[in-house]
């Protein structure tokens, strides 16, 4: 049941809950029912100015044709979606999308899972350690990829000064050293960093999820002599579903449209060879905007197609009451 | 909607009284305190060789030490020139100017939803949950497009609406499952006495739901803050060009120097901060109530 | 009370900073019409790129005094100046142009696609025909578009082969390079001491400048000498198959598609590189690296397949003037007048060691020992092309060029040549 903090005097509350019936006159029923509006109205006017309009130009401009500067030079028809599909490099952009996706939530979900039970003990200092948390979070992703960038610098960088003093770096400016130079380790960094950085919301959110959790089931389950894997498979994970998944689908859509990390580090290059959807979307918006605008169209479609997916597999229906 | 919130976690340690929690430390909390120093350790880690970076002479960047041999302020005196305060003045604008927009915006919405069962209200309620999974970087080139149609007064004014418009998913969302948490008797109660509704309102339901309101608050706040692509975007002149943009000039301009673009970082992180030291404690309580359905 | 109290605060506070934010950073001098105010004051907005190396040397600096020695004579017209880095112009100009707002007067690249457009004023609407004359009339046919000339050149330089004679005499090399075996020759030796042989930019700040001095050593180009695009001839893949052998032996900096001429220019001034094509700008970002002397390095002829090029990249950045607002013409006149005059050009130019733009300032700097061998060479230089669709080019060859490193270099040149033929 529900059980809140009472502030207030607390009576006994009469049985008179709602106003008697009246008839309303027309004027006064057409307020009410007109008076939603005025509550809920301006989030409407917000979401539909800022968030659906632009969803509608995006779909227009993917029709037209422009300079390279911006200027609309009319009707285009499906040409800028078939220059998109003829780009040589968007098949590897899209795959490279899924392994950036997949690796990223995946790894994240399931270290925050650990990082969420381990801050969720008792010990001396909790509070300074949950709140070191915070840090990735509160210094903005795009400082943290300059950070990483600079680390990783082949003639000076810090984990390049680490490596060379354990031995593992030969020497400064070589390939080896050029972690962001070659595509392949570069991306494997930036999914490090994307990683590192998601990792406070979705610790939170489990952190937040297992504090739900009542104690008592817990006793119940010591009581009865179950082991902590077993408690946790049984007890913890079940409950921890909502949190978990709503975690789940918040980082996919943020993962997917994750774009400062790999801006930062390497726009996308080169070439295209460490771009990912969103990112290709901006290099192509420098020159080809009808273009930018049908990759947009693109990506729009596959967060829908996620999201529809996602909710089918978990029967969304059935949480939400 | 049944929600059911739990706002004190019956297991934290600081509710019991100070006798009960003189015990000396098993095996196993030592372990885990250990665990958990060192996570914290490595998510601190980067920031702290971030601070170190602006510390550092400008002769000494391209050295390979892990600590500078002189620790020097200059970065951090020397950005000001840059026209860095207009920067900071601008994100400060941006993101105060969102959060209380939509913390405006939010409020009315998420009560009258979480109260009263209209014609709609789970279509309202759908649209808000659909919005949380658009994000701007998706829809960049229909931002752009559009709001440089429109004859808006500054880029600043567009990034208000822009980052409002993103975070109020997110914050109806909070809010309206707080609202709900709260039963309307206590309302009625104090109606009862004889106070308005709004009066109500203020005394009792916003009281009680401030940890949600909180929640709305920084995540909006931070949010918008460390904004990225539509202010890159939006933005021409240096004067308008929020932290992170102004932050992301400094590595085209001077590649190698690391001190200033540092330095700005550091700064641009401490409003942040005071804004966490201010609301503290509220936010794992916002985000409790925010994940139960 | 307390609460509606807080509430009537909240409120007021968001009407405030909402009033503020509208009326802070107005739309700015760029394209807002309401600057040309009552009179005649005129507001101008300049937007111009960065050629220093770090903020003592910004440009900034310079235009700023130019600004207020311009004030000051003409004390109705206030001149907004803005500076953008290199990495990041393109990028930059090309969002404001897309958001509407444009400069009054921009220095740096020059886009004929603005000219095409319509967006500029003819060079010789914003000029005195002193001034017009007294420019360099070899870069005119750069600024041209539909037989007028709308960009004006401000400053230019000649590419030379720039090499570290230190190292060369560490390595036991006699004589600097004149031809690509030798180039690579000499660089396999240089990397022998564990040094970088031969630093190749090939990222996004200027991969199309290092690649046309490769392709002009073996007789290519981007456009041929009737102005047909030549991108993808089989003398510019020789070229990048050449460069890709090279980066596979190891002789150049690793990963040239990711680097540029900025990073590399500062590593050859600390003496990790033998071999760099640069600029007059290249010098005193060596004298401000403190690591080498005047006698350690020296600049000669880039070095083509067979022989020393006769012809050099000529770069020029333009000036060109956006038509924002009419009443601002007479404004605009003044301005280019004020600061083409000989003492800035050569002000510009000894700041930042490049080339002038006007006769007069040639003249002028004729008899500085730094300057004459590359005014020498100006007159031969091979320039950019100035076909409106040469800025798409540009982006995608910065974008895509470095690639030819890895991958197959013909194809990669068929895609970039397929963007120049669709918009010609």
């Amino acid at each position: 049941m529900s059980e809140t903090v009472a502030r207030t005097r607390t009576e006994e509350i009469g049985p008179r809950r709602r106003r008697p019936a009246r008839r309303l006159s027309y004027p006064r029923r057409a307020a009410r029912a007109l008076s939603p509006l005025l509550w809920i109205g301006p989030a409407i006017a917000l979401i539909g100015v800022v968030v659906l309009w632009p969803v509608y130009v995006m779909f227009k401009t993917s029709f037209q044709r422009f300079t390279a500067n911006g200027f609309n030079l009319g009707a285009a028809g499906w040409r800028n979606f078939t220059d998109l599909f003829d780009e040589p490099d968007l098949k590897s952009i899209l795959v490279r999308t899924v392994v950036w996706v997949v690796v990223v939530v995946g790894v994240t979900m399931t270290i925050s899972l650990g990082l969420a039970e381990l801050f969720n003990q008792r010990f001396p200092g909790r509070r300074a350690a949950r709140w070191a948390l915070i840090a990735p979070w509160a210094a903005s992703v795009l400082m943290t990829a300059f950070i990483f960038r600079w680390a990783l610098d082949p003639q000076y960088g810090v984990i390049n000064v680490f490596l060379h003093d354990v031995g593992v770096l030969k020497s400064f400016g070589s390939n080896q050293a050029d972690w962001l130079g070659r595509p392949d380790s570069a991306f494997v960094w930036m999914m490090v960093v994307a990683i590192f950085v998601s990792l406070p919301f979705s610790t939170y959110a489990l952190l937040a999820g297992l504090q739900t959790i009542p104690s008592e089931l817990y006793e119940a389950a010591r009581v009865d002599g179950a082991s902590p894997w077993r408690t946790y498979r049984s007890i913890t994970l079940p409950l921890l579903r909502p949190s978990f998944l709503v975690a789940l689908l918040i980082n996919v859509i943020n993962v997917f449209n994750s774009f400062p990390i790999i801006w930062a580090m390497t726009r996308g290059g080169p070439g295209y060879e460490t771009a990912t959807s969103t990112v290709f979307m901006f290099q192509l918006k420098q020159a080809f905007i009808g273009e930018s605008a049908a990759m947009s169209v693109l990506n729009f479609g596959l967060v829908i197609v996620v999201v529809l997916v996602f909710l089918k597999v978990t029967r969304w229906k059935d949480q939400v009451t | 909607m049944s929600t059911v919130v739990v706002t004190a976690p019956p297991t934290d340690i600081s509710a019991l009284p100070a006798s009960k929690r003189r015990r000396p430390p098993t095996g196993r909390t030592v372990a885990i305190s250990l665990a958990a120093y060192l996570v914290a350790i490595i998510f601190v880690l980067p920031y702290a060789g971030m601070i170190i970076t602006a510390l550092r002479p400008p002769a000494e960047l391209q050295e390979r030490g892990y600590v500078p041999r002189r620790w020097d302020w200059s970065n951090f005196t020397s950005i000001w020139k840059t026209g860095f305060g207009a920067n900071l003045r601008v994100s400060l604008e941006i993101a105060g100017g969102a959060t209380l927009l939509v913390l405006l915006v939010a409020l009315p919405a998420a009560y009258y939803t979480a109260r009263r069962k209209f014609r709609g209200r789970m279509l309202f309620l759908l649209l808000v949950l659909a919005t949380q999974m658009f994000q701007p970087a998706a829809m960049l080139v229909g931002i752009q497009r559009q709001f440089v149609s429109y004859d808006l007064p500054s880029p600043t004014f567009s990034l208000i609406l822009v980052n409002a418009g993103f975070n109020l998913a997110f914050a109806v969302w909070i809010l309206n499952a707080y609202f709900s948490s709260i039963p309307s008797e206590l309302e009625e109660a104090a109606m009862v006495d004889g106070t308005s509704r709004l009066g109500a309102l203020s005394r009792i339901t916003l009281p009680l739901a401030l940890p949600g309101i909180v929640t709305a608050l920084i995540f909006t706040f931070i949010g918008a803050w460390n904004e990225f692509i539509v202010a890159l975007t939006l933005t021409n002149q240096p004067k308008e060009f929020p932290l992170t943009v102004a932050i992301n000039n400094y590595v085209g301009q001077y590649s190698v120097d690391w001190g200033h673009l540092f330095a700005g970082s550091v700064i641009a992180t401490i409003p942040v901060i005071i804004l966490f030291a201010v609301i503290e404690g509220k936010v794992v309580g916002g985000l409790t109530a925010g994940s139960i359905k | 009370m307390k609460r509606s109290i807080a509430a009537g605060v909240a409120v007021g506070a968001a009407v405030l900073l909402a009033v503020s934010a509208c009326s802070s950073s107005k739309k700015g001098t760029g394209g807002g019409s309401a600057s040309s105010g009552g009179g005649g004051a005129v507001t101008l907005s300049f937007v111009g790129a960065d050629y220093g190396t770090g903020p003592a040397n910004s440009t900034q600096k310079y235009w700023e005094g130019i600004a207020s020695d311009f004030k000051a004579a003409n004390p109705n017209i206030t001149v907004n100046v803005q500076t953008i880095n290199w990495n990041d112009f393109d990028n930059k100009v090309k969002t404001m142009v897309q958001n509407k707002q444009y400069p009054d007067v921009m220095e740096g690249d020059y886009f004929p696609d603005y000219a095409q457009s319509g967006l500029l004023y003819s060079a010789k609407d914003v000029t005195s025909p002193n001034t017009f004359s007294n420019l360099l009339s070899v870069f005119a046919k750069l600024n041209t578009y539909n037989g007028t000339q709308y960009g004006m050149p401000f400053t230019t330089s000649a590419r030379t082969l720039f090499y570290n004679k230190k190292l060369f005499q560490q390595a036991g090399i006699s004589s600097p390079p004149q031809t690509w075996d030798d180039v690579k020759a000499d660089a396999a030796k240089v990397k022998a001491l564990g040094k970088v042989g031969f630093g190749m930019p090939l990222g996004s700040e200027e991969a199309q400048a290092e690649a046309l001095l490769w392709f002009l050593g073996n007789g290519g180009g981007y456009q041929d000498d009737n102005g047909d695009w030549t991108i993808n001839s089989s003398q510019n893949a020789e070229a990048l198959q050449f460069m890709a052998g090279m980066v596979k032996d190891g002789v150049t900096e690793p990963n040239p598609g990711t680097k540029n001429r900025t990073d590399l220019w500062k590593q050859f001034a600390q003496g990790q590189i033998g071999m760099i094509n640069g600029s007059p700008a290249l010098i005193p970002i060596i004298q401000e690296g403190g690591k080498l002397q005047a006698s350690d390095w020296a600049s000669v002829p880039i070095p083509g397949k067979s022989g020393p090029l006769d012809k050099t990249l000529g770069v020029c950045d333009n000036v060109s003037v956006f038509k924002t607002d009419t009443k601002k013409q007479d404004a605009v006149k003044k301005f280019l007048d004020f600061f083409y005059q000989d003492k800035y050009q050569v002000q510009f130019d000894k700041e930042y060691d490049l080339l002038p733009a006007t006769n007069s300032a040639i003249k002028s700097l004729s008899s500085d020992t730094t300057f004459a061998p590359f005014l020498k060479a100006l007159p031969n230089s091979v320039q950019y092309p100035n076909a409106p669709i040469w800025s798409t080019v540009k982006t995608q060859i910065q974008q895509q060029l470095g690639l030819a490193m890895t991958q197959d270099p013909q194809k990669i040149l068929d895609n970039i040549q397929q963007t120049a033929k669709k918009g010609s």
